[in-house]
């Protein structure tokens, strides 16, 4: 029972790094530019057919992340510029706008690929697991994502913390006006940021190509967990999009042992809407000042 | 203090609606009969008939989002959760219904997709919606109520927003998923389908008579007192508050109303239609309501109906063209036009600019103008500084 319970905590654990993996992208871009991007699970997806298109031709994995996050950092300064500049000031049609995106990036990869799936395999490197406890090994894979989404985390904080570039981001989400009175070009830190964002939804493609079939409808379910994250992390802080994943995770897995998987994902909502009850803007958030 | 009574019943009713212009009351009574008389000229069992009831729940269900996002600024895209919630129950009770005239092929009398997933009776709790008026009460009260606990949970603590969209989408995904996992008690992706619906006349005029009914009770609703207060907290709500509304009770309130509508007209589809599935109740048809009410335009009444008809009637011709498969493409095409360039939707835009036109010709117009910009600049200018328009010499 205790060995089941460890290793389902183990599994937990991958699942919580995936969460992160899809979130910090989008945590990013809310954090300073305070829109969603309703398209961030189209983007993943985008990633992950980079990465089959990749495999196909004979790179792997580690080939694909930068592949990936080159070619979804364009798409989001395309959508950046071509939408999003002029609707900043309505967060909610934002949704409605990248909502439409999302679409249409489906459709568009459906015509491109077909409808058929495509299976990227991990890199060989990876294959097999180390066994920790009980009978099942733990695949190498679910480790090199726990150390991705570690590695994500900390290169957006030194980004953020450790760069010029980050000491403007910095300043324009603490007050837009001023920082722009200073000379700091807002928009331009927003395109920026956007392409980050988007780059890093690149990557999580990519990774999680390998784990899951690629279909133009893989990315909803990740994008609505990457959301959840946000919503109970709070983006006040970056850590809290680690925090938010691990407890979703961890909480989704072990219900999903005990019960069942929707039961889980139920029963974790629940405490998400009454976590914020007691956090309103997340774990980590702040008040902003209106 | 009975002077200061009679005062502002006075200003409350300078305050009151514009009396309705007679040639608008007489489009609408023209629309409900041309719509009334329908089967009358296409036949009691065509295709058009069936789309002409569906839609009408459609536009209901368009008209809820409008009274949240248009009239108070809160923007949900899981209102098809109350939708679905208020399909499924009438769903049910019909199917059972069907089934205990019409046994199943082993001569059971329940649901025959119940009988697939291994049930060897009716479930326990679901013996009340045998009663297809209590099943009609749930429909309607259980999302209420839904509504009213959500609304607790997240107004009373300043959720709204971006928070209370990205709550309300995974609120939808989720019941989607319970959908589809629970097929025993829910028909799973097959959805409930083969019970006796009320596709003819009668059932349409009753949809139409609700229809309609809801539609003044929105007038009625958003000319009112509440109303003003709800496109105050929508312009502003921290000014609100000040003021001296709570806010969130204005919120809740106007939240449940939309849940009852969404339901009702959930209930309405599942006994027109015949079939109900997990795309009712799902993100998509979430946010496709709320692109109905976006097209139409949001904060006008008529909106939602002109955006539910034009967008579905397009998709329904468009789905028979070769345009089929890329259906989609246009849609998030729309999704965007409608944001970047008519953020009013159609009845807003069109409204605003018969209302320029009317305000007089072009000089008339040029001449206000001028004088509002006088105003603003004089508000700018230093005390003995020369006025604009002034001969300094």
């Amino acid at each position: 029972m205790t060995q089941a319970l460890i290793s389902q905590f183990l599994i937990g654990f991958s699942v919580a790094a995936i969460l992160v993996i899809g979130a910090i992208g989008l945590a990013v871009i809310f954090g300073v530019a305070g829109v969603i991007n309703m398209a961030h699970g189209q983007f993943i997806m985008v990633g992950a057919y980079t990465a089959a298109v990749v495999g196909q031709l004979g790179g792997n994995t580690f080939l694909a992340i930068p592949v990936a996050f080159v070619v979804v950092a364009l798409l989001g300064l395309v959508v950046e510029r071509g939408i999003i500049q002029w609707i900043y000031d309505r967060p909610l049609e934002t949704l409605l706008a990248t909502w439409g995106v999302g679409i249409i990036l489906e459709v568009l990869m459906k015509v491109i690929f077909g409808p058929e799936l495509y299976y990227v395999g991990a890199p060989r490197i990876l294959d097999g697991g180390v066994r920790f406890i009980g009978r099942l090994p733990y695949p190498y894979y679910r480790l090199f994502l726990i150390g991705l989404a570690a590695v994500m985390v900390l290169a957006t904080l030194y980004l953020i913390f450790r760069t010029d570039f980050g000491l403007k981001v910095r300043a324009v989400r603490r007050n837009r006006a001023m920082a722009g009175c200073l000379g700091i070009d807002t928009a331009r830190i927003d395109m920026l940021i956007f392409m980050y964002g988007s780059g890093l939804a690149g990557i999580a493609g990519a990774v999680l190509a390998p784990i899951k079939s690629v279909s133009t409808t893989m990315g909803f379910s990740y994008a609505v967990g990457s959301y959840m994250v946000i919503v109970l992390g709070g983006v006040g802080n970056l850590l809290g999009v680690p925090t938010g994943g691990f407890l979703i995770g961890e909480g989704e897995t072990l219900l999903a042992y005990k019960f069942n998987s929707v039961i889980g994902q139920l029963l974790v909502f629940v405490a998400i809407v009454i976590a914020i009850r007691v956090f309103p803007r997340g774990i980590f958030g702040y008040h902003e000042r209106r | 203090m009975v002077m200061a009574g009679s005062g502002t019943g006075g200003a409350r009713s300078a305050r009151r609606a514009r009396f309705v212009p007679i040639w608008a009351l007489l489009l609408g009574a023209l629309v409900v009969a041309l719509i009334g008389t329908f089967p009358y000229y296409a036949g009691d069992s065509s295709y058009l008939l069936l789309l002409l009831g569906k839609f009408l729940c459609f536009a209901i269900f368009a008209l809820s989002i409008d009274l949240i996002w248009g009239f108070t600024g809160i923007l949900s895209l899981g209102q098809a959760v109350y939708f679905g919630i208020g399909a499924y129950f009438v769903a049910l009770s019909l199917k059972i219904n069907y089934a205990l005239e019409h046994p199943t092929r082993y001569g059971n009398k329940f649901p025959d997709f119940m009988e697939w997933n291994g049930l060897k009776e009716l479930p326990g709790f679901m013996t009340p919606l045998i009663s297809t008026p209590l099943a009609v009460l749930c429909a309607v009260a259980i999302p209420t109520f839904l509504a009213f606990i959500f609304g607790v949970i997240t107004f009373k603590r300043h959720i709204y927003g971006v928070y209370c969209a990205v709550i309300t989408l995974a609120e939808s995904l989720i019941l989607q998923e319970f959908i589809i996992e629970y097929q025993a008690y829910t028909g799973g992706f097959n959805g409930i389908t083969d019970y006796s619906n009320y596709v003819g006349a009668p059932f349409l005029w009753f949809i139409l008579a609700v229809t309609v009914a809801f539609f003044l009770i929105a007038r009625a609703l958003t000319h009112s007192r509440i109303g003003t207060v709800l496109k105050a907290i929508r312009d502003n709500d921290v000014r609100a508050e000040f003021m001296g509304y709570n806010v969130a009770n204005y919120r809740i309130f106007v939240f449940c109303v939309s849940a009852f509508m969404s339901a009702a007209a959930g209930a309405l589809y599942a006994a027109w239609v015949g079939i109900v599935s997990f795309l009712d109740a799902g993100p998509v048809f979430s946010v496709e309501g709320v692109i109905w009410t976006a097209v139409g335009g949001r904060a006008t009444l008529i909106g939602p109906f002109l955006g539910a008809f034009l967008v579905r009637g397009l998709e329904f011709l468009l789905s028979s063209s070769w345009l089929a498969n890329y259906w989609q493409f246009f849609m998030g095409i729309l999704f965007i036009a409608v944001v970047l360039w008519i953020p009013d939707g159609l009845v807003g835009t069109l409204g605003g600019w018969l209302r320029k036109r009317r305000r007089g010709t072009l000089e008339q117009i040029r001449e206000e103008q001028d004088l509002l910009a006088r105003d603003r600049q004089r508000d700018w200018e230093p005390a003995g500084a020369p006025k604009a328009g002034e001969e300094t010499v």
